[in-house]
Order: C-alpha cells, then sequence, then structure tokens
C-alpha cells in the first residue's frame, strides 16, 4: 500500500500524519509492493551518472543552425583533430562546413546524408 | 635613523603575505601582485600609492590581524611610455579578501586615473569579501561599481582576471571595457561550484562554470583568453597600443607600411559559387597594417568577427560578418558582441570599418523567443549612434534588414564601398523571385522551367552592386584589389568628422 508519512508543523505544533495514494487498483498494491525495492536502489545510480555524459558530451558537435547535412566527410572511429571538417551543412543557401572544436576520435555519427536537421541535433559524437 | 625606519616598514608591507604565502602563490602557476606590476610596466616607473593604508575592522580577532598594503597594491606607470593607473589584488594578504579600506584604495586609484585621464587596469586575485567586515566590505565594492560607471566612456577600463572572482565581485569586470582572463588560473562566477551543487544538484567544476574558456566562448563575458600570466601581460600592452589614453584623445598613431599596397589576391577571394564560404579573417588581415589584426572576443559569436588594425598609423575598430561560421548570418550573440564593439570604439574616438557578407538573420524560434528583434535593434542603435569615421565595404551579401544593420549608408556611414561580387537586396534571388512572380510561376506550363527563368531574371537585375550604387547608397564600386588603398584615403578625409546630435540626458539604447 502506498502509504506516505509526512511530518507537518502548524503553529508550532507537530503533526505526524499518514497520506494513502488511492488508485483503480489499491487493493491489489501487496503484489506491487514487492518489486518496488528492486526500483529503488537504482535511483542513486542514476544520479550521480548524469554528470557523466556532459563532460564526455563536450566535444559533440550538434548542428550550429537548421538546414540539410550535404555531405559527411568521417565515420565512427576516425581520429580527428580540432579544425577539422566533419559535415557540410546546407544552410541559408550556404555550403556551411562544420568543423571539430577538440582533437578527439569519432565514436559516432548521428545523420545520414539528406537528412534535414534542426539547430542543436547532436550530428557527431566525438571523445 | 628615522630614514632606516621608514625602508625597514615600507620593506616589510612591501613583502605582502610573506614567504610562504608567496610560495604558494607561485605554485598555483600565479604570479604575485608585484610581480605582475613589474612585467606591466616600464622598468623603474611604477610609483605606489596608498602602501602604508590599514583596515580599521575589530570585529572577530581582526583588530590583532595585519594586512600588509590592505591586500591591494595601487599607483601609477608608465606603459609603453604612456600613463596609466592600477589596482593589484594580492592573494598572498587574507587571500586578496576585499574590506573597507582595499576598496577605498581602489576607488582612490580610480578616481585618479579618471581626473589624470588615464587607462585603469584592475588586476583581480581575490576570495570575495572580507566577511568580518559585513556590509562595510559591500559598501566598498559598491563604490568601485560606481566609479567603473562614471568612468564608461571617459577612460579606458581594462579588468584582468588572474585568481578567483566570485560574487558580486564580477560585476567590476562586467562593468569595464575589456575582460581579460587566464587559462586555468582564473575564474568568474556569481555562485560557486558547491552553491550550485547544493541549491541545483548540478555538478561542475569551478573552471568549467567560471573558467576562461567558458567566458570567451559560452558566456560572452570576457573578451581576451590567454594560456599563462605573461601573455596575458603583453596582451593588454598590445591592446593599449590602440586605445587612447581617455575620450578626448587620439588613439597614438604608429609608421604605416605602404598606404597604396594592392593586393590580387582579394580579386579572387570571393568563391565563383555564391554558395561556398571564404574566410573573412583573411581579408581583414590583407587590409591592414603589417597585417597585424587583435581580435576582440575571437570564440564568442565566430559568425561576426570584431578587432582592432591600424589602417594607414592610425587605430581602428573593424566589425565583419565571417562566412565560415553561421554562414555569416546576424543572431543574438553576434548582435550583442558587435553592438558592445562599435560603442567601445565610438567611445574612444576609433573609426569604424564595417565589411559586410550577410546572407541575413539567422532564422529560428530559438532566435526569436530569446529575443533577437531586441538584441538586434542594439546592432542598429549603436551604429547610428556612433558619430566616429565610419567605412563599409560590401564584399558579398547584403540582404535586408541585415544589410540595414551592417553600417549601410542610412545608418551612418561616410562612404560604402562595394566590390563587383556584392549583391544588395532586399533578399535573395530564389525568395524573391517566389513572392513576386507567385502568379506567372504558378500559371505557367511547366512552373519549374518558369521559377528557374524568374530566378535568373531577378538575379540578373537586382543582385548587383549596381542598382544601390545607382541611387547613391553605395558611393562607389571598386576593385576589390585597392581596397585597403581606397580605405585609407577615405579614413584621412573623415578624419575631422563633426556630426551634431539632438541634447538629451542619454539616449534608451535597447538592451
Amino acid at each position: 500500500m502506498a502509504i506516505k508519512k509526512f511530518r507537518i508543523t502548524l503553529n508550532g505544533v507537530v503533526h505526524e500524519v499518514e497520506v494513502e495514494e488511492i488508485s483503480s487498483s489499491s487493493a491489489p498494491a501487496p503484489v506491487s509492493a514487492a518489486p518496488a525495492p528492486v526500483a529503488a536502489p537504482a535511483a542513486p545510480k542514476a544520479a550521480p551518472a548524469s554528470p557523466a555524459p556532459a563532460a564526455a558530451g563536450a566535444k559533440d558537435v550538434s548542428a550550429p543552425m537548421s538546414g540539410k547535412i550535404l555531405s559527411i566527410k568521417v565515420k565512427a572511429g576516425d581520429v580527428i583533430k580540432s579544425g577539422d571538417t566533419l559535415v557540410i551543412l546546407e544552410a541559408m543557401k550556404m555550403e556551411n562546413e562544420i568543423v571539430a572544436t577538440a582533437d578527439g576520435k569519432v565514436t559516432s555519427v548521428n545523420v545520414t546524408e539528406g537528412t534535414n536537421v534542426s539547430t542543436g541535433d547532436l550530428l557527431i559524437a566525438i571523445e | 635613523m628615522t630614514t632606516l625606519d621608514l625602508q625597514e616598514r615600507k620593506e616589510k608591507l612591501k613583502l605582502g603575505g610573506g614567504e610562504k604565502a608567496i610560495a604558494s602563490q607561485h605554485q598555483k602557476g600565479k604570479l604575485t601582485a608585484r610581480e605582475r606590476l613589474e612585467k606591466l610596466f616600464d622598468e623603474n616607473s611604477f610609483v605606489e600609492t596608498g602602501l602604508f593604508v590599514k583596515h580599521r575592522c575589530t570585529n572577530f580577532g581582526m583588530e590583532s590581524k595585519e594586512a600588509p598594503g590592505e591586500g591591494v597594491i595601487t599607483g601609477y606607470g608608465t606603459v609603453n611610455g604612456r600613463l596609466v593607473f592600477v589596482s593589484a589584488q594580492d592573494f598572498t594578504v587574507i587571500g586578496g579578501s576585499l574590506g573597507e579600506m582595499h576598496a577605498a584604495k581602489i576607488v582612490a586609484a580610480q578616481n585618479a586615473a579618471m581626473k589624470a585621464g588615464a587607462p585603469f587596469i584592475c588586476i583581480n586575485d581575490s576570495g570575495g569579501a572580507r566577511i568580518q567586515e559585513g556590509v562595510d566590505a559591500l559598501t566598498g565594492y559598491s563604490q568601485i561599481f560606481f566609479n567603473n560607471t562614471l568612468a564608461s566612456g571617459v577612460i579606458p577600463q581594462i579588468s584582468v582576471i588572474m585568481g578567483p572572482c566570485a560574487g558580486g565581485a564580477v560585476y567590476s569586470p562586467a562593468l569595464t571595457d575589456f575582460v581579460f582572463m587566464v587559462d586555468t588560473t582564473s575564474q568568474m562566477f556569481i555562485t560557486g561550484p558547491a552553491v550550485i551543487q547544493s541549491v541545483t544538484g548540478e555538478q561542475v567544476s569551478a573552471e568549467q562554470l567560471g573558467g576562461s574558456l567558458t567566458h570567451t566562448s559560452k558566456s560572452g563575458c570576457a573578451h581576451f583568453r590567454c594560456a599563462d600570466e605573461d601573455t596575458c601581460i603583453q596582451e593588454i600592452k598590445r591592446l593599449l597600443e590602440y586605445l587612447p589614453s581617455n575620450n578626448m584623445d587620439e588613439a597614438p598613431v604608429y609608421e604605416s607600411d605602404d598606404i597604396n599596397r594592392i593586393d590580387e589576391r582579394l580579386n579572387s577571394i570571393i568563391p565563383a559559387s555564391a554558395n561556398q564560404s571564404y574566410d573573412m579573417l583573411s581579408v581583414i588581415r590583407s587590409l591592414a597594417d603589417q597585417g597585424e589584426i587583435m581580435q576582440y572576443q575571437e570564440n564568442f559569436a565566430p559568425n561576426i568577427i570584431t578587432c582592432f588594425m591600424r589602417l594607414g598609423g592610425k587605430s581602428v575598430g573593424v566589425i565583419a560578418n565571417q562566412p565560415k561560421h553561421l554562414a555569416g548570418c546576424l543572431d543574438i550573440n553576434a548582435s550583442d558582441k558587435a553592438a558592445r564593439f562599435i560603442r567601445t570604439c565610438d567611445s574612444f574616438n576609433i573609426p569604424l570599418i564595417t565589411l559586410v557578407d550577410v546572407p541575413g538573420f539567422l532564422p529560428g524560434t530559438n532566435q526569436e523567443y530569446n529575443g533577437i528583434i531586441r538584441h538586434g535593434a542594439k546592432l542598429l542603435y549603436a551604429y547610428s549612434e556612433a558619430t566616429v569615421p565610419m567605412l563599409t565595404v560590401i564584399t558579398r551579401k547584403a540582404f535586408g534588414g541585415a544589410y540595414i544593420g551592417m553600417c549601410s549608408k542610412q545608418l551612418g556611414a561616410d562612404m560604402v564601398l562595394a566590390w563587383p561580387t556584392a549583391q544588395i537586396a532586399v533578399m535573395g534571388a530564389e525568395g524573391a523571385a517566389n513572392i513576386i512572380f507567385s502568379k506567372e510561376i504558378k500559371q505557367a506550363e511547366n512552373p519549374e522551367a518558369k521559377r528557374a527563368e524568374k530566378i535568373q531574371e531577378y538575379e540578373e537585375q537586382m543582385m548587383n552592386p549596381y542598382v544601390a550604387a545607382a541611387r547613391g547608397y553605395v558611393d562607389d564600386v571598386i576593385e576589390p584589389a585597392e581596397t585597403r588603398k581606397r580605405l585609407i584615403s577615405a579614413l584621412y578625409a573623415f578624419e575631422g568628422k563633426k556630426v551634431l546630435r539632438p541634447q538629451r540626458k542619454h539616449g534608451n539604447m535597447p538592451l
């Protein structure tokens, strides 16, 4: 049963309150109660993991503006240098060279030639 | 002997926080405040003021705490022979923390710089407010900020971040004209990583949050990023050479190389195909005296280039679209960057050279939602307001509102030159033809053929510099190779430019 306990202070007096969530299938709750503890330990794992992708993605190259991918100059596994052209993006009637901002290795190419992309879409993942 | 006593007193104070603190400063890869000033100023030119200033705090045991020089060195000296005032926070003295008298020293140096009409350099390396001094410390900051604002547009103000600069302290740099940062040893932020984590749960390192890379590429809060302190000091000296001492003065004139230099490469720099880009920086370098430029916010909004250079020996500010980035579109950051640079130059009588190759404002919800209208307006405002000589060269595209915004004749350009490759029009050929001839295209037997025919017709009629030149919006169409000599000639022609503006308290610039 999904009962949650709350401590509430009203005019300086502390009250303990139990709140039960009523759902359409509140009766067979004990069944779902079992897997609940399994899910719980998973949560703390997820939290510290979140900053990691942010740091790893620092070299990733995403679309600076909306447009169409004309050609892709690299493939997964390629070692690239800062300034290397990765993709030609057609936008504003211009063929824009999208270049690497850091040295690294291409881990994945997330677009294909001819796809339309929006500002911020990940084009090339680099580590 | 009293003289001996004086010497002893001075030497003791000049040691700052002492040998141990100095060693720790060096260990962090930082110079001490005194070493920084030694490198900045011409030999034996630095004159210190306020060495004997003491704090008067008696809270929390401060009455027995000595703070030699109050944790900041102030004074004046010459840099390449020109007078400059300075304050340099001394991290070895109570972490360079700012209290009432520390701030009073900085304020006194600011006042002196304003009276003397000389640039003010503020070297920041401080843990923040001296907590023991409470609201007196805050008052100190306020006075510095107020002075920064009073001095704005009167004397060049340069902030140098060479250590931590956190919390309220960041607003002094933010109010000044130029902010230098040193890679890995300097950080600026309003709230630090610890506070951010406790409040929002975000994990971020100090360098990621407020390091030189962040502020020179993402936030645009700093203008120059230097690899180390020595390079930083060299760059400050280089910048000073492009600036006058104050708003009534002119920037120093240096010896120029050949003013009639022709660069044939420019005749073929524009690619034959309109959808290819080229590097506008190489155009700028070709025009500059000795090919030398100094970029302002090089890595922030690279779709617009802002830089100082010299033409015929005179310091000028350059604003140029960079087709290599975002097709050279104007966006929010580019507008902010250029508008600020234009106003910096105009404040200090530095003429403006604008190189135009702009397809338009960057389309997108992100731009519209974040206010490209009001940000773009800053660019128009800054040009319209400026009274320095302004010269514009249109190399290729100049379309619509972006054409107007890039220092068109009506915004105040004294001379607009266009290359034969210029396309000055309300919009690109395809878009224009689709609108003007929509009925004809729809009704045609072969709409696609008709569309192509009409696009070509529009291109032939409109996509050139001659329509604008026929109205006088372009003063001359020139051979690209001779751009340098034409600019230098116009620069000297408009040297004595005088324009009158209506009397007012101040304009209401869109912000």
